[in-house]
Order: structure tokens, then sequence, then C-alpha cells
């Protein structure tokens, strides 16, 4: 800045236009490490008893599924002919979907500098990690001799079997572990700081050694923070086209076939701008209760609820636009398949489904645009289950829908779901609840030194620094 | 040390401010040249092909600058939409050339309207009542009058974004009220789906129409991923040019220029990345309705044009762009603009010629296309010009103006969407030099 800005008549923001601070009630830096320490720390409150257990009573149902499918077969699915993919794929989908708001969170926004990042990343990165874990899930199971799943990674034998490498499938399985993998990585290396903190906070000798082995030996000295940065900034830019990727890939699934309704080259981005939809709509699902629940509102808070409101919005009108441009070139391709495939999802058996789809998906999310809607967590809570609703059917629509009535009228069936579909995918809802409430308990939720950094005080230039020395 | 020239990457308040008075007549010099080119191309085109080959080099420059205008739309659609705060020095940029979408940009679509019945086979067919189910499967739109409701939707939709947008940002320079930014918020609600419909038909009825067969539903963000790119690198350097003049450097901070650079090479990557995918997905589903699209695209030097998208479009510019500090080298960005007006050129040129010239590009023609772009370039940048010098440089009385110059805010909240650790000095405190602690 030159010495004549400051003869520039700078206007101060009106009151109406005032960012509110990420961190509110100018919380300090041992309140922040308190706070989120604590959740780990102190005896288990009733209300997390009362969630974990039956999310862990649903974890058995779904071991108890899958035992049952993987010993009997396939056929104890709904799939058959001609909807040969059922709920195994639409659920595969949709729990890669909400897979993707973490890393999102992560690695984009920390590129882009948006900090209010801070106080949300770490659970959100979390529930990546659970959500893609679900994923992997349907398509290991759904080979039938689930034993033979390692024939899905190329690795020599003796047999010289070898994948198909030009099924899309097999790009999933790629794709898929390359981003849960760095997820992982991204996920613990953000972690390590805060683990030294629960560690030097431990008051029993097992904590100080896991956290302490976890924690790597950190000291926080400034060759800690170095590479520690320069790490995270390097995962975060490998991590960045990874989110972009891996649901790019999963609608390639689709895409790259020639069945009207699937065969569309809008899909990639239209998946992509689907997942962070959804991701941010069960990040605020999982974050609103708990910002309450585990008193984190000076962190978690209004304006964190209000972007994400906004991203959700923004996703949701992207997905209108595909949901819109598909219909209108299937009308303008002339093509009476297309045109069939879909008057068929609007009009046919399951139209209710397409409506379900379009109401919860593109309708829901312009409630965003209103601040009064945003600033209601009971409405953006309940807005928030209705965009996964949406993008679970969604999924139905694409797979079943285009499915259930192909080429020749000869082959076309109604799909129904039986209850082994049911019952795994409630149990997936086991594992997802069991893993993030286990993680909520015995890691920090929080990003203890991320979100230090964006309170006032942590600017050497804010007269609530001066006590600080400016330091983390 | 020798004093830094005016593109060093030294602190440029330490520079001479750059002296630009000698180009001042290359708007009108360009105007000229490009008018005399322009009206010698058509009268040649006139006895070689009754203007049928001009139509096709006039649509060509017509596209490549309505990408220009959009993207500056869409830039101050978006910038109000997430209520940003560094993006307000260039804002006013934007305002300017947004408005360029009407009514000069509009007038400059008449020559389009005027030879639209030579450009369009599905034109020629409506006219000859030949029997095409590709063709009357799009009634009404794909009808004369079709065709004209949707160029005066899409110019009648972008005159009220671009004009009411810009009307409350100088509303908002006299009066400094916040109502004025709430009016522009309110715009900018209903312009971000006006903004994807019109652009989406813009592209579809001007460029894909040109093969009328062809259905693809990527095509409207591949239009739109290539025209940002395009604005963004083209204000980049206007930015820069201000800032070396002294006319914004007061406003500026760092992180205009990371944020700028940064989003440029993101949208090299968005291009490149729908691009493949709509290829990917036609040529694996390898179906004849929609590959003859690409068929023809691998003809003659078009498959040369081909390759320099996915070279020179994509990896050159994310190649040299990886690093952090390239994003604010002026004589690089400087560069990758020259470039990228080079390469937008040769995806338009890409889009639309091949459907009078299949064989390749018609270098012997190359200089028509020139001249075209000449006289609409020199044109347009006159009356940008002029628009400039009418208002103040920048939003001087935008709430947000604090957050872009790297001051700090008196309330303990965060600037810029974050920087704190770019705050530069608080309130009443010295001036720092620039580039924070």
């Amino acid at each position: 800045m030159s010495d004549a800005a400051s003869q520039i008549a700078v206007p101060v923001p009106p009151k109406e236009l005032e960012r509110a601070p990420l961190v509110l009630n100018n919380r300090s830096f041992g309140w922040i490490s308190d706070r989120v320490s604590a959740i780990t720390e102190g005896k288990a409150p009733k209300w997390w008893w009362a969630a974990f257990i039956p999310s862990f009573t649903l974890l058995g149902v779904l071991g108890a599924m899958l035992f049952y499918q993987a010993t009997t077969g396939v056929g104890v699915w709904g799939n058959h002919h001609p909807t040969m993919w059922g709920w195994d794929i639409i659920n595969f989908v949709w729990w890669i979907g909400i897979g993707h708001a973490g890393t999102l969170i992560s690695a984009i926004l920390f590129l882009l500098r948006q900090r209010w990042r801070t106080g949300v990343n770490r659970a959100a990165e979390a529930m990546t990690i659970f959500a893609v874990m679900c994923a992997g899930i349907y398509p290991g199971m759904h080979v039938g001799r689930v034993w033979f799943d390692w024939w899905l990674f190329p690795i020599p034998t003796y047999q010289g079997l070898w994948p198909q490498f030009r099924s899309p499938l097999m790009w999933d399985v790629f794709a898929v572990s390359t981003y849960f993998t760095v997820s992982v990585l991204f996920w613990y290396v953000g972690l390590i700081p805060d683990l030294a903190t629960l560690r030097d906070r431990a008051k029993s000798k097992i904590r100080q050694f896991l956290y302490g082995l976890g924690a790597l030996g950190w000291t926080g000295s400034n060759r800690h923070w170095s590479n520690y940065e320069k790490a995270y900034l390097i995962l975060a830019g490998v991590s960045t086209p990874l989110v972009l990727s891996v649901h790019s890939i999963v609608s390639l699934d689709f895409a790259v076939s020639q069945l009207p309704g699937w065969h569309t080259t809008i899909f990639p981005p239209y998946f992509v701008a689907g997942a962070v939809f959804s991701g941010f709509g069960m990040v605020l699902t999982l974050l609103i209760p708990l910002r309450s629940m585990c008193k984190l509102e000076d962190i978690i808070t209004m304006r964190h609820v209000d972007v994400m409101c906004k991203v959700t919005l923004a996703t949701g009108s992207i997905v209108g636009y595909a949901y819109a441009m598909e219909f209108f070139i299937a009308w303008y391709s002339g093509s009476a398949v297309e045109r069939f495939a879909f008057i068929n999802r609007a009009m046919g058996p399951y139209w209710w489904g397409y409506w379900i789809m379009v109401t919860c998906n593109v309708v829901v999310p312009q409630l965003f645009w209103f601040p009064k809607i945003r600033r209601s967590l009971l409405v953006v809570f309940v807005l928030s289950i209705l965009v996964n609703v949406g993008m679970w059917f969604e999924r139905f629509v694409i797979v079943v829908i285009s499915l259930h009535r192909e080429f020749l009228p000869s082959n076309w069936d109604y799909f129904k779901p039986t209850w082994v579909d049911i019952m795994t995918y409630l149990g997936t809802f086991g594992l997802f609840f069991t893993c993030f409430l286990l993680f909520m308990r015995f890691l920090p939720m929080i990003a203890v030194s991320e979100v230090k950094g964006v309170t006032a005080q942590a600017d050497p230039h804010h007269p609530a620094a001066k006590g600080n020395g400016g330091g983390h | 040390m020798s004093q830094p020239d005016d593109f060093s990457n030294d602190d440029p308040t330490q520079a001479r401010p750059l002296d630009l008075s000698k180009w001042r007549n290359l708007p009108g010099k360009l105007m000229l040249v490009g008018a005399l080119v322009t009206v010698g191309g058509a009268i040649f085109s006139w006895r070689h092909d009754a203007m049928v080959s001009f139509g096709f080099f006039w649509l060509v420059a017509f596209m490549f600058f309505l990408s220009i205008g959009l993207g500056a739309l869409f830039l101050v659609i978006i910038h109000h939409l997430f209520d940003a705060g560094w993006s307000v020095p260039m804002r006013r940029l934007n305002e300017h050339i947004a408005t360029l979408l009407f009514p000069w940009l509009a007038i400059l679509f008449i020559p389009v309207l005027v030879l639209a019945p030579k450009l369009y086979q599905w034109m020629q067919m409506t006219t000859a009542h030949t029997p095409d189910h590709a063709l009357t499967a799009k009634a009404p739109l794909f009808t004369f009058t079709g065709f004209y409701v949707v160029a005066i939707a899409c110019f009648g939709a972008w005159w009220m974004l671009s004009n009411r947008l810009r009307y409350w940002s100088l509303r908002q320079d006299e009066t400094g009220a916040a109502q004025c930014t709430h009016k522009m918020r309110f715009y900018s609600y209903i312009g971000i789906w006006l903004f994807a419909l019109t652009l989406t038909f813009g592209a579809i009825m001007w460029m894909k129409a040109l093969q009328h067969q062809w259905f693809s539903t990527m095509y409207g963000v591949q239009y739109f991923a290539g025209s940002v790119w395009l604005t963004l690198i083209t204000v980049y350097v206007i930015t820069m040019l201000l800032d070396r003049q002294r006319v914004l450097s007061d406003v500026l901070h760092e992180h205009q220029y990371y944020f700028l650079g940064s989003l440029f090479f993101a949208f090299t990557v968005f291009y490149a990345y729908v691009s493949f995918s709509q290829y990917f997905i036609i040529w694996n589903a390898n179906m004849p309705e929609e590959t003859f699209w690409f068929v023809v695209r691998e003809k003659g030097t078009w498959f040369l044009a081909s390759l320099i998208i996915i070279f020179g479009h994509f990896f050159l510019p994310f190649l040299g762009l990886l690093r952090i500090d390239v994003k604010s080298n002026f004589r690089i960005m400087s560069f990758f603009c020259a470039w990228a007006w080079l390469m937008h050129f040769n995806d338009m040129c890409f889009n639309i010629l091949p459907v009078r010239f299949p064989n390749g590009f018609p270098l012997h023609w190359l200089w028509l296309p020139l001249g075209i772009m000449a006289l609409m370039g020199g044109f347009l940048a006159d009356r940008f010009l002029k628009k400039f010098a009418s208002a103040a440089p920048f939003p001087i009385k935008d709430p947000r103006l604090i957050e872009a110059m790297g001051l700090y805010h008196p309330v303990p909240t965060q600037i810029s969407g974050g920087e704190l650790d770019q705050t530069d000095t608080m309130h009443g405190s010295p001036v720092r030099p620039k580039g924070g602690h």
C-alpha cells in the first residue's frame, strides 16, 4: 500500500454489512483448547451413549446382512433383470457423494484461503473417510464372491488374470482407493498438532502414550510448523484434483454407456456438484446438533452455518441446471428413446421418485436465498436432511428409472428392493455413526490449532494480541 | 542497482508510473485498419461466396468478444453472490465490460442476424422445406421466430443485468449507502439464473446450431468455462496496467493478483475438464449421431487445432501457473493474457469454422478474421475507455473496499475472506509497506 492510501477516505462498513467474527465472544487460545479437548477427556455424556448404542446395533445389523449376502449370494438383493443395478450402486454413489465435502473444505477452501473452513474441516474430513468406507462396501459385496475382491487390483498371478482396465468400474477402484488414502493422510497430518495438545494434557499414562504415538514427537517448534505447513499445502494440492476426479469417474460408470438417461456429457461436473451438495448437506446435519450438544457455538458459529447454506444453494442450483439441461437436450436431440427416458422419469411408474428428487434438490435449496431461513437452525437442519433425501432419490432416478424400462418393452419390469437391501442400507448408517461418534469421543473434532489462527488475537496487529506476543 | 522498470516484480510503488499516452489512439487505429480490412473482406467474400465466409468469420469474432462481455457479467454477479471483498477494485472494470453487451455487442450481432440464413444450414432447410427429423423435432425453437426471440431475450437479459448492476454501483459512489449493495445483490440473485439460461441458449443457438443435428449437454458449460477463463486474464492485465499507472495502486493489495491468477489457473483446469469429459464420453459411447461432430474436426488442419487446444489451452498455462509466485509475475501473466486470446480465438475457430471449411483452417483467409477482430476489438476498447473515463476507477464507497485494500477493520473480524496474516496496518496507525509482516 502506498502512502497515498492513507489519504483515501475508506468507508467503514455499516453495521448491517459487518462480517461476524469466526470465533465468537473473543475467546482465548486456552479456552479453545479446553473446550475442544474436554469432549475427549471427560466422561461420555448420556446423549453420546444414546446415539452410540443404536448406531452400534445397526453396525451389527450390517455385519449380519453382509454375512447373509456373502454366504447366500447377490440374489438376496432386489437386483433382477432388467434392473441389474439397484440399491447397491445407488447407495455406493450416495455415500461417495457425501464423502466429498470433507476434502473440498480441507483442500480447495484451504487453497482459496477461506478461513471459515477451520471451524468445520476436521469433522467434515472424518465424515468423508467414514462415508467412503460405507461406499466401498457395496462394490466389494456386489462382485458376489467377495473372497475374490483382490482380483480387482492389478496383481500378477500365476493364472495371468488381469482386471478389465476398460471398465469404468475398474477406474472406480483406483479413484476411490486413491481418494480414501489421500483423505486419510490429509486428515491425519492435520491432526498431528492437536494430538500433541491432547498428549500434553493427558492425565493417564495410556492416553499420554497413545496420543504421543499419533503426535509423532510434535513439539511445536518452528521447524515442525514449517514442515507441517509445507506438507499440508502439498496434500491440499494433491487432494484438490481428487475431489473432482472421484465423482467424475463415478459418473462415467453411467455416462460412457449408450443407455438413454445415462449417456450424457454433463454427467461429470453435474455429479461433482451433486456430491458437494450432498456432502454439505450431511455436514450441516451432523454439526448443527453437535455444536449445541458439545457447546461449540462460539467455534461453529451461525456464520459457518450461513456459508455452508450458501454453498448448498450454489451446488443445488448447479444440479438444477444439469437436470434442466438433460431434459432440454433429450428433447433437442430428437431421439425417441432419449425423449421417452426422460418423460418416463417424470411421468412413468416412478414419477414420485423424480419429483421428490426435483423438490429436494432444486426447490428446497432455493429457500436458502432467504437470510431468515439460514439463521433458523431447526429449518436448516430439516432442509439439510431433505437435501440428502433428494440426493438419494437422484441416484434412484438415474439407476432404477433408466434401467427398468430400457429399449425393449418386453424387458420392462418394476424394481422393488428386498428387506436385505433395506437393512444393509440402514446398517451402513450404523457403521457411519459408530465411527463418527468414536471419532468425536477420542479425537479433537475441531482443528484447535487452526481455529486459534483465525481469532482476532492471532492477528499481531490487533490490540488483543499484545499480551500473546502474536504467537500461536 | 538499476531502476526497476514498469513490469518488474519489485514493489510497484517504487517504479515509475506507466506512461500509456502513446497507446491512446490504438483503439482508433485498430478500428480504422479493421474497418478497411472488413469492408474489403466483405466485398471479396460477396464476390467469392455471397458473403458466406465473411459471415462465419464475423461469427468467430463476435462469439470471441461476447465471451469477454459474458465473463465480466459473471464476475460481477458472482462478486455480489459471494459477498466478496478482495475483488472490489476490479469490479468497476467488470461492470464496464459487461455493459458492452448492450447495445454495442448487440449492434455487432446484427450482421449475424442478417447473414443467419447463409450460416445456419437449418434455416436453409426451413426455407426449402427439406424434411429433416433433427430439425422438425426442435420446433418451435428452430424456426426463424425462435431464433430471433432467443436473440432478443438474451440481449434483453444482458442489458437489464449489466445496466442495473452498474447503475447501483455508480449510485453507491455518490451515496455510499448499504441499500445499493442490497440492490446489486438482488440483481445478482435473479441474474445468476438469467445468466445461465441466456449463455446456454446463446452458445446453442449461435454456435452449436451450425450443426443442428449434434447435441451435447455440456456445450453451454464449455463456452462458459472458456469465456470466464479469457475474461479473468484480461481483467488481470487491465488491473495490472492501471496499477502501474497509479490509478488503482492505492486500493490494490497483493492478494488481488494472487486470487485472479488462481482463478485463471482454476478455469484452465475447469475448461480442460469439461472439454475432455465431453470428448471422452462421446468417443467412448461411439454413437454416430454424436461422433460426427468430432470426426469433422479431426480432418485436415482441424486436427492440429484440436492439438493446440490440448497443449496450448491446457498444458502450457497449467504447467506455467503451478508455481505460486508466477501468479504475481506481471511479465509472465501478460504473456498468458496474449496466449489466452490466441487460444480462445483458436477455440472459436475450432467450434465454428469446420462447418464452412471442413478440410482445415483456411490460412489464405486469415487476414479477414484478424481484420474483423481488430475492428471489434478497437471498437469495444474505445467504448470501454469512454465508460471508464466517465466514472470513478473503482467503487470508491463500497463497504468492502477496506477489505480489498488490506486495511485492518476496527471490529475484531477477519478481512478478505480471512487474510488476517496479510493485514497491512490498523486504522490510524503508521502506514507499513505492502506485504504485511
